[in-house]
């Protein structure tokens, strides 16, 4: 064991801090672009693809509640916080396969059409990664 | 999409404070001067980006994608160094590094975006509709 020296601090342990708040930086950034580009979406091209922007939009919703839970420490915003990276990760895996199978359906892309294939496939890797963070910080009851 | 001066130098400041950012966290730094300097080199390259876009349309020329689309990424992108910065700042580990590290590459990832606006190429979406052939 070495004793840490006063210039490199341990990394704090807990669900909000340390490598916690790089997992709500990037949850945050998509829920910026997803809202800002869900809205435009629906304000200027609604008519185009109704059920492809609204998917947008309710996938923009998932990524605040799931942001902003992940930030708030205590045991209720963490359950709020799985609840909704669950939701995410069953909406990326059945827009991606339903995208996937039946491409004519979803013309228009929204952030999780093939499994997030235009986002580098973060929105994919994201809700596992979620999930396994909040998992190793659950708190006992 | 086409690469201009401004993407491929808006990349390689972004990936240079995002590569700075990440080696500091690496070696356990918490943020300092030099790695708060790369953020602040990304805004003013931002800066500097709306001032040469809003030259380029005075001087007549215009980009061919939507406007709201354009000025939407240029805004995100100018706010994200300063939001980076306060979120890092308010929990000074080398974990604020990894933080700012994502403020550079999401910044050049929303360049490419805006430079296909600005040339007119459209997105990801024009791969996902091979599938109907069109």
């Amino acid at each position: 064991m070495s004793t840490p020296d006063t210039n490199t601090q341990v990394a704090p342990h807990g669900r909000t801090t340390g490598a916690g708040r790089l997992l709500i930086t990037v949850y945050g950034i998509f829920a910026i672009s997803a809202t800002v580009r869900a809205s435009f979406q629906i304000i200027f091209h609604f008519a185009d693809a109704p059920l492809a922007y609204l998917l947008s939009a309710f996938a923009a919703v998932v990524y605040i509640v799931a942001t902003i839970s992940l930030a708030k420490p205590g045991p209720g915003w963490a359950k709020l916080a799985t609840i909704s990276i669950c939701i995410e990760l069953v909406g990326v895996l059945v827009i991606g396969a339903a995208s996937v199978f039946d491409p004519a359906a979803f013309p228009h892309a929204t952030v999780w059409s093939t499994f997030g294939r235009g986002y580098g496939f973060v929105p994919l890797l994201l809700p596992i990664i979620g999930l396994i963070w909040l998992y190793r910080h659950r708190e006992s009851k | 999409m086409t690469l201009d001066a401004w993407f491929i130098i808006g990349t390689i400041v972004g990936l240079g404070s995002t590569i700075t950012c990440i080696v500091a966290a690496a070696m356990k730094k918490k943020p300092n001067d030099i790695t708060l300097l790369t953020l602040a080199a990304v805004e003013l390259f931002i800066v500097a980006y709306t001032i040469g876009s809003l030259v380029r349309i005075l001087s007549g020329q215009d980009m061919v994608g939507e406007p709201w689309e354009f000025w939407g990424y240029m805004f995100t992108a100018a706010m994200l160094p300063v939001a980076g910065f306060y979120w890092a700042m308010m929990e000074r580990t080398h974990w604020s590094n990894y933080v700012m590290s994502a403020v550079g590459i999401t910044v050049v990832v929303m360049l490419a975006r805006m430079a296909q606006i600005w040339y007119g190429t459209t997105m990801a979406a024009q791969a996902l509709q091979q599938g109907i052939g069109s």
